[in-house]
């Protein structure tokens, strides 16, 4: 499993697309959302955490995807799923990688938006509580949705399809968890914590328990 | 591929069409006490009636998803292709008796709430889970090698099944204009009168047999399609 997360970190980092167009995308919205709805409505704190929280949403699908997509192209994932443990591995491993490219796709998604919508963090270290669980738990639903989508023709519009509402509850988790912890109700942001906390142990624990199945 | 094996004949024309009967009758004198027999609400007047509709199709969809779920884990255990065609039959019933709970639930409201729609957990949770297994049923429609198929729909609709409890909970977890469960109470007996309670349980068993009658016939063609693939 580590194995995998190192070879795939090793590969983002000598072909970094899949960060690129997630930093990239994250930023754009961040950009969009104060021209869009304003800026003093983007600097509500359950706004600019709703927005965040999508965004990093389709950015976790779109690095998924390329991380996927890079496999295809030079043909690796049968050799992958060959290995001892392969199917597992596979999974864990790109859930493990996805993970902390997230997290630094949501390091900068976050500087972002605090720097551009001038955000006051009321509690810091709830924030970044929330955050960490927050990307924790989004990566391995979308594993699972694009390793079902595989091959299949139309997966660019079928992945999202499939993965964002059974994202939903997790995104709201955050969500709240994200906006109590700007706004200083430190209970709240704790609350959500622990609820992404559950669903990235559930999630995790499913997907290495059916996912090996689905990865042909 | 995962070897499969041919399904082999099945009892389920046999018993389709007294099914068919029981699930005709039962629903007309459902429709009947519903409408005549169950008496008037005090607050909401003949409007409540359509509860006799709303509540069932409810039902069935949080039934059609949970036997997707488990037909799901009947093919991923023992790759037989009854359990596939049993999940796609429950999906596309379930689909559609959301849908129609969703309308049921939109006609209610509007002279109730004064909306068709409104942003309500339990409204937007019962929308997500519609949409959820549209989603299977793409994924499913996209494949088109059958054991990858009935593999990768399986995984899902094992994924998916988590939106149920969601759904019916959501009116306890969330402030929600919707009425809090009245049958299924944790702290007592239902809050409901004793005709309606009658009436409203004969309702769910009229709709239970109408689900039961759509699946031995989706099933079975199902059953007939995979039999065509495996012989030509």
């Amino acid at each position: 499993m580590a194995l995998v997360a190192v070879r795939e970190l090793r590969a983002e980092r000598r072909q970094p697309d899949g960060v690129v167009a997630a930093v990239t995308f994250i930023a754009v919205l961040v950009l969009l959302e104060s021209l869009v709805v304003g800026p003093q409505i983007a600097r509500d704190p359950d706004v600019a955490s709703a927005l965040f929280w999508l965004a990093l949403a389709f950015a976790t699908i779109l690095a998924t995807m390329r991380s996927f997509d890079r496999e295809l192209e030079d043909d690796a994932l049968e050799g992958l799923v060959a290995l001892p443990g392969g199917r597992d591995a596979l999974f864990g491993g790109k859930v493990l990688s996805l993970t902390i490219v997230l997290l630094l796709v949501a390091v900068v998604g976050g500087v972002l938006s605090l720097v551009l919508l001038d955000l006051r963090i009321a509690l810091p270290l709830h924030l970044l509580v929330v955050v960490l669980l927050g990307v924790l738990a989004l990566p391995p639903i979308v594993v699972v949705d694009v390793v079902l989508a595989l091959r299949l023709r139309a997966r660019a519009a079928l992945v999202p399809i499939l993965a964002l509402p059974v994202l939903v509850p997790q995104l709201v988790a955050a969500t709240r968890g994200t906006s109590a912890a700007l706004s200083g109700d430190a209970v709240g942001a704790l609350s959500w914590a622990g609820l992404l906390f559950a669903f990235a142990v559930v999630y995790t624990v499913i997907g290495l328990t059916i996912v090996p199945a689905a990865i042909e | 591929m995962t070897d499969t094996t041919i399904p082999r004949g099945n009892a389920l024309p046999r018993i389709r069409p007294w099914l068919g009967i029981a699930a005709a009758a039962s629903f007309v004198v459902a429709s009947v006490m519903a409408l005549f027999w169950a008496p008037t609400d005090a607050v909401q007047g003949d409007v409540y009636r359509i509860l006799y509709v709303h509540v069932p199709l409810a039902w069935l969809a949080y039934l059609a998803f949970v036997v997707v779920f488990l037909a799901s884990v009947g093919w991923l255990w023992t790759k037989r292709p009854f359990f596939d065609a049993v999940a796609v039959a429950s999906a596309e019933i379930g689909v559609l008796f959301t849908g129609l709970f969703l309308v049921a639930g939109s006609i209610w409201a509007k002279p109730t709430w004064g909306v068709w729609w409104t942003w309500e957990p339990r409204l937007v949770t019962t929308a997500i889970m519609f949409v959820m297994y549209v989603g299977y049923l793409l994924l499913r429609g996209l494949s088109t090698d059958f054991s990858r198929r009935a593999t990768r729909s399986a995984v899902f609709g094992i994924i998916a099944v988590i939106d149920v409890p969601i759904v019916h909970l959501s009116v306890l977890w969330a402030n929600s204009l919707h009425q809090l469960p009245t049958v299924l109470r944790a702290g007592g007996s239902p809050a409901l009168d004793s005709s309606m309670l009658l009436t409203l349980m004969v309702s769910l068993g009229a709709y239970t047999l109408i689900y039961a009658y759509f699946m031995t016939a989706r099933v079975s063609l199902e059953i007939a399609r995979q039999v065509r693939l495996w012989t030509t």
